[in-house]
């Protein structure tokens, strides 16, 4: 478990002149799971597309599983789920066609999906809940439906590294439980978890600490520490 | 009713129906991530393609085809670096392809009758070389969306997703505007330069109202686009006189009308759930 997953070291970032990340120093091991929290516009989605190389620091370095997160070949073992549905709508899409596309990475060029694979789409959806809507349309589902699939696709490669956008956003209060123990059994498998989220107590049972941006910079606190921190104000955000 | 099976008219359906596939095919991808401009820019680019191969002396498909390669792959070019963002650069991209055809054909005395064909199909003059050609070309589309098939539509879900999963987005993109290219120069016989994206577009939105996964939709943009050249072409033989480019893309414009009006009575006799 001394393996690192993920290595950031003073990692700058801005869209523009100002800065969003200042700083940003981490380190995680195989099987941590964390919850990312910090207000609205801290950064969060910002520093996990640093982690999926969707955008490049500005100064630092991002390594995660050891290497580049721009190699095709450390990417496949990535699991990323977006902040809400980032998709073209003109044509129909199903919920098991969404979860499938999960699989096209590892699955390499030129191989169709087979059985095995197929049996992996079906856990999946199974797993978010989604299991009587596999053959729905994907647009014609709520927000936390939508969600849920877009987590699916996420889990289904069964990923080294999961980061997950505020994958309980919009999910039905009594859908989350089992959610977040989903997610605790991949780390338990041996998974890197890093989950946002607005309000860290429903990770509680199950995630060793949280990670807060404040100010362009990463803290590492408990639950006790986001609490006496964030809580008597209000929760960040 | 006897001028439906003969030769000329054989040899159109075979044509027609091999783009009658493969542009509902190849349309779904581009309709999915609104790049069906694309097709269209596409098409005008290959006109002073067709021209400029009749100056040298070549055959028009040839220099629609070169043509439609370097510009959809020079298209894709300046999409990926976000430099043809906003309709007036692709509308500056249609009409220079279309004068630059005009000036240079004209240039060589080649505005002719066969102009028109090329702008609007001219699918009744054809030799069987002309079909072969025509069948090889979407043949090529056909086996590679099917070779490609998982990464072209984890592509067209979501982009941004497929990248940072490790799919070689930029690759795929490429791959489908060199096919889309392919497609044009298919086309041209069977609808002409100036309509084949609608080939590449209408039947797409029929299927799009029939279905609710993306494979089941490009199954019915297909039937669609098949139903369409082979309605089309058989009314044009008909009557004996009008263009079939413009048949069959009525014929799609019908197909997509009937799709709206049944896929609307569908979606009202199943309501779906929208719970959380
Ligand atoms: N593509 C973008 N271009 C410019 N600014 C952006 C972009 N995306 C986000 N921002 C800005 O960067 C800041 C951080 O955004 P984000 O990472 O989405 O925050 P969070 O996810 O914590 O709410 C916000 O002020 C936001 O407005
Ligand atoms: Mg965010």
């Amino acid at each position: 478990m001394s393996e690192l997953t993920v290595e950031l070291a003073g990692v700058r970032f801005g869209y523009g002149a100002a800065p969003i990340l200042d700083g940003v120093d981490l380190t995680l091991g195989a099987g941590e799971f964390s919850v990312l929290a910090g207000a609205n516009g801290s950064g969060k989605s910002t520093l996990l597309k640093l982690l999926v190389g969707l955008l490049r620091p500005n100064a630092g370095t991002v390594r995660v599983l050891g290497g580049s997160p721009t190699d095709p070949d450390i990417r496949r073992h990535v699991g990323y789920a977006p902040q809400g549905l980032r998709m073209a709508t003109s044509l129909p899409v199903s919920v098991t066609e969404v979860v499938a596309a999960g699989l096209a990475p590892s699955k390499g060029m030129l191989r169709r999906l087979d059985r095995k694979d197929w049996t992996r789409v079906t856990e999946a959806i199974e797993a978010v809940g989604l299991g009587d809507l596999s053959a729905e349309c994907l647009f014609e589902l709520s927000g936390g439906q939508q969600q849920r699939a877009i987590l699916a696709r996420a889990l289904v490669g069964h990923p080294r590294l999961l980061l997950l956008d505020e994958p309980t956003t919009g999910i039905d209060q009594r859908l989350r439980p089992a959610l977040v123990r989903e997610l605790r059994h991949r780390a338990d498998d041996g998974a890197t978890v890093i989950a946002v989220s607005h309000d860290p107590d429903e990770f509680h049972e199950v995630c060793e600490r949280i990670l807060v941006l404040v100010d362009g910079r990463l803290q590492r606190i408990t639950h006790e520490e986001f609490h006496h921190q964030f809580h008597e104000h209000g929760a960040p955000g | 009713m006897s001028r439906l099976f003969i030769d000329f008219a054989i040899q159109a359906y075979l044509a027609g129906a091999a783009v009658g596939i493969a542009a509902p095919l190849i349309g779904c991808f581009l309709v999915q991530r609104r790049l069906s401009l694309i097709g269209d820019a596409t098409g005008h680019l290959a006109f002073a393609g067709v021209a400029i191969g009749v100056a040298v002396g070549v055959a028009p498909i040839w220099g629609a085809l070169l043509t439609a390669l370097v510009g959809a792959v020079a298209l894709e070019w300046l999409r990926a670096k976000g430099r043809l963002a906003g309709d007036v650069s692709l509308a500056l991209i249609f009409y220079l392809g279309l004068a630059l055809g005009l000036v240079v054909l004209s240039a060589h005395g080649g505005l002719t009758a066969s102009s028109t064909g090329v702008l609007f199909g001219s699918i009744f003059t054809i030799t069987w070389l002309d079909v072969w050609t025509i069948a090889l070309l979407c043949a090529l589309v056909v086996g590679a969306v099917a070779l490609f098939y998982k990464e072209l539509v984890a592509v067209a879900l979501d982009e941004e997703t497929a990248r940072a999963s490790g799919l070689p987005v930029d690759s795929l993109n490429v791959l489908l505007v060199v096919l889309t290219a392919l497609l044009v120069a298919a086309g041209m016989r069977v609808v002409g330069l100036l309509l084949v994206a609608a080939l590449l577009v209408i039947p797409v939105a029929a299927g799009a109202r029939l279905a609710h996964s993306f494979r089941s939709a490009m199954l019915w943009a297909i039937a669609a686009g098949l139903t369409s050249t082979l309605a089309g072409l058989v009314v044009a033989l008909l009557q004996g006189t009008i263009a079939p480019g413009g048949t069959i893309v009525l014929a799609a414009a019908t197909v997509f009308a009937v799709a709206a009006v049944v896929g609307r009575r569908a979606a009202r006799r199943h309501p779906r759930s929208s719970a959380a």
